[in-house]
């Protein structure tokens, strides 16, 4: 019974992929609290005076910890570019065209229309991945600057911190813009059956075989997986979780 | 011993070829340490010394109090009023009605002298202290400015650009000494959201940056009847102050100060006593507002840890390239593995087939 329960998932995001999504959600998460705890925000706007807030108006505190969960997102970064190099996993990477299809499908959801055939994942998502991870390479870089700027003795001319400044700050308002769109791709109730692959990492296997054909079409032909669903390959072992 | 001591006695030994040298020009009676060609380029520092200013008590304005607001008097806020609070909070900031007010820093008062008095090896005395910008080696208001308005020149002065300013005070905040003062109705805010963000613009002491860049002195050192001010290059201004702390067994203030400054104090009495009498009048006064700053010695540069910070951030994505080449190299030797236990899995059921 146990088995024929996990017969009908399909592992899409294994143990490397979720490391990273969740360390990148972290880090990014305290980075904007923090980052914004360094316009002067918190005081002004009272959250400082909401219980246990307080240390949010300390200037000193948030740029510690942004420090430190720059590092977590350093590492997190380097570590997801080197590990898909590696191993030639590009299924993310934006690819031609993905704009018009992110349009058909979701104009598909709108409308309730036919959408095009997907691949492990939809145009929409390679797209918003190339937004936020561009986003992050302009954060890290100009963040890297500024972290330079404040070490004692290191005087950079001034024009190239002020648009170093101002890069940093525009690519907060993306990151948060982006963050957001991520966020509410989940208010369509077509994308929900996605969401437990970031959790458990396993994801229906109806809703891939309906919606991610491609993908569907791709493991059958690479034999990870049999159509019959009494196949063993079909349920995530904990090496192919960790992709060990 | 104090700190202070300890460190003047043993930079003047360091320093004694150098101080020699400069002996030699006070003896000539130049120990304002330099001439007006050396102020147009190189790293600059002011000598403030207590014990020749009087607080020009005599007069209604200290000298230097009136030449930097003669001086400046053009680049004083003229804020459009009515003046909006700064929402949610119930308040805003504006001097615009005390711009005669000379016994703190205000946006239109960017140097005063304070005035204590204090005990001192068992007589009371009277010290007066000439307050305004320190100009940080690394200044914390303008490597923390969210907008980069705050911008240090090659002589060490530290400016507010009054055009970027968006007057969140963050300045004021991260400052040891409270310096920049803010006043509402002026700057950038204006145009973009004044009735949800910004507060107005920060002043403080740019050093005269005008006049040196001319080679002149700023106004407060050439409006000094005493001579109790003076400007040079840095590192001649830091020989002669240790010289003169030396000479009169006294004191120096704001070489250590959050990581050094280009404004150096000298006096005979230790400066944790002046703190603590401007500590006390405050309290005594019940004055809890900026504009007024104490001389806290020794206090630490918040950003002193930024190599650490810097060395960390440079090696964490190296740590996270080599922990994700270990861990790919690792699943695709495992993949292999699991392909050629496949295959003989595979050979093995075959030859099991054909027994």
């Amino acid at each position: 019974m146990k088995n024929s329960q996990k017969q009908d998932k399909l592992l899409r995001q294994n143990f490397v992929n979720r490391f990273v999504h969740w360390t990148t959600a972290l880090s990014v998460m305290l980075l904007i609290v923090t980052g914004l705890g360094q316009l002067p925000l918190y005081t002004r706007y009272n959250v400082t005076k909401l219980p246990g807030a307080q240390w949010l108006g300390d200037y000193f505190i948030t740029i510690n910890l942004h420090y430190y969960a720059a590092f977590l997102l350093l590492f997190a970064v380097s570590f997801h570019i080197v590990y898909a190099l590696a191993r030639r996993e590009f299924d993310i990477f934006p690819r031609k065209g993905d704009m018009k299809e992110s349009y058909q499908i979701i104009k598909a959801m709108l409308t309730k229309g036919k959408e095009p055939a997907s691949d492990k994942y939809l145009a929409e998502q390679r797209v918003a991945y190339l937004f936020i991870g561009l986003s992050i390479l302009l954060l890290i870089i100009t963040g890297l600057i500024k972290t330079l700027k404040n070490v004692p003795g290191v005087d950079l001319p001034n024009s190239f911190l002020y648009w170093s400044t101002a890069l940093h700050n525009l690519g907060t308002g993306l990151i948060i813009f982006g963050v957001i769109g991520h966020l509410a791709a989940f208010l369509l109730k077509e994308n929900r059956p996605l969401l437990p692959g970031m959790f458990s990492g396993s994801i229906n296997r109806d809703y891939v075989k309906h919606r991610h054909s491609l993908w569907y079409a791709k493991l059958l032909r690479n034999g990870e997986i049999t159509e019959n669903s009494a196949g063993c390959d079909t349920i995530p072992s904990i090496s192919d979780n960790l992709n060990l | 011993m104090n700190k202070n001591e300890a460190i003047s006695r043993r930079t003047f030994f360091k320093r004694t070829t150098a101080a020699g040298l400069l002996g030699a020009l006070a003896a000539t009676g130049l120990d304002k340490p330099v001439q007006a060609s050396e102020l147009s380029n190189g790293k600059l520092g002011t000598l403030i010394d207590l014990t020749k200013c009087d607080g020009c008590k005599n007069y209604q304005t200290p000298y230097c109090v009136e030449g930097c607001r003669m001086h400046n008097q053009e680049r004083f806020p003229e804020p459009k009023k009515p003046l909006k609070k700064y929402w949610p909070q119930d308040k805003v900031e504006d001097w615009s009605d005390k711009r005669d007010l000379k016994s703190r820093l205000t946006p239109y008062n960017w140097t005063f002298v304070d005035h204590v008095r204090v005990e001192h090896n068992g007589e009371e005395q009277e010290v007066y202290v000439p307050r305004r910008c320190m100009h940080c080696d690394n200044p914390t208001c303008s490597k923390l400015c969210p907008f980069s308005a705050i911008t240090k020149d090659s002589s060490g002065a530290v400016s507010i650009d009054d055009e970027l300013c968006f007057g969140g005070a963050k300045c004021r905040d991260v400052c040891p000494w409270g310096i920049p003062q803010r006043q509402a109705g002026v700057g950038l805010y204006l145009d973009i959201a004044p009735d949800l963000a910004g507060g107005g613009v920060m002043y403080k002491c740019d050093m005269c940056v005008d006049l040196l860049a001319s080679g002149k002195k700023p106004a407060c050192v050439s409006a000094c009847p005493k001579g109790a001010l003076s400007i040079g290059p840095r590192e001649d201004v830091r020989a002669l102050a240790y010289q003169r702390a030396e000479e009169i067994r006294g004191y120096v203030y704001g070489d250590e100060e959050n990581g050094g400054t280009s404004t150096l104090y000298i006096s005979t009495v230790p400066f944790e006593i002046i703190d603590a009498a401007i500590k006390a009048d405050k309290m005594s006064k019940k004055d809890a507002a900026p504009g007024r700053p104490g001389m806290p010695v020794n206090v630490e540069n918040y950003l002193s840890t930024g190599k650490g910070m810097l060395m960390s951030a440079v090696i964490a994505p190296f740590a996270g390239a080599a922990v994700a080449g270990i861990t790919a190299y690792r699943t695709m030797k495992g993949n292999r593995a699991k392909q050629t236990r496949n295959k003989l899995q595979e050979q093995g059921g075959e030859n099991n087939h054909e027994e």
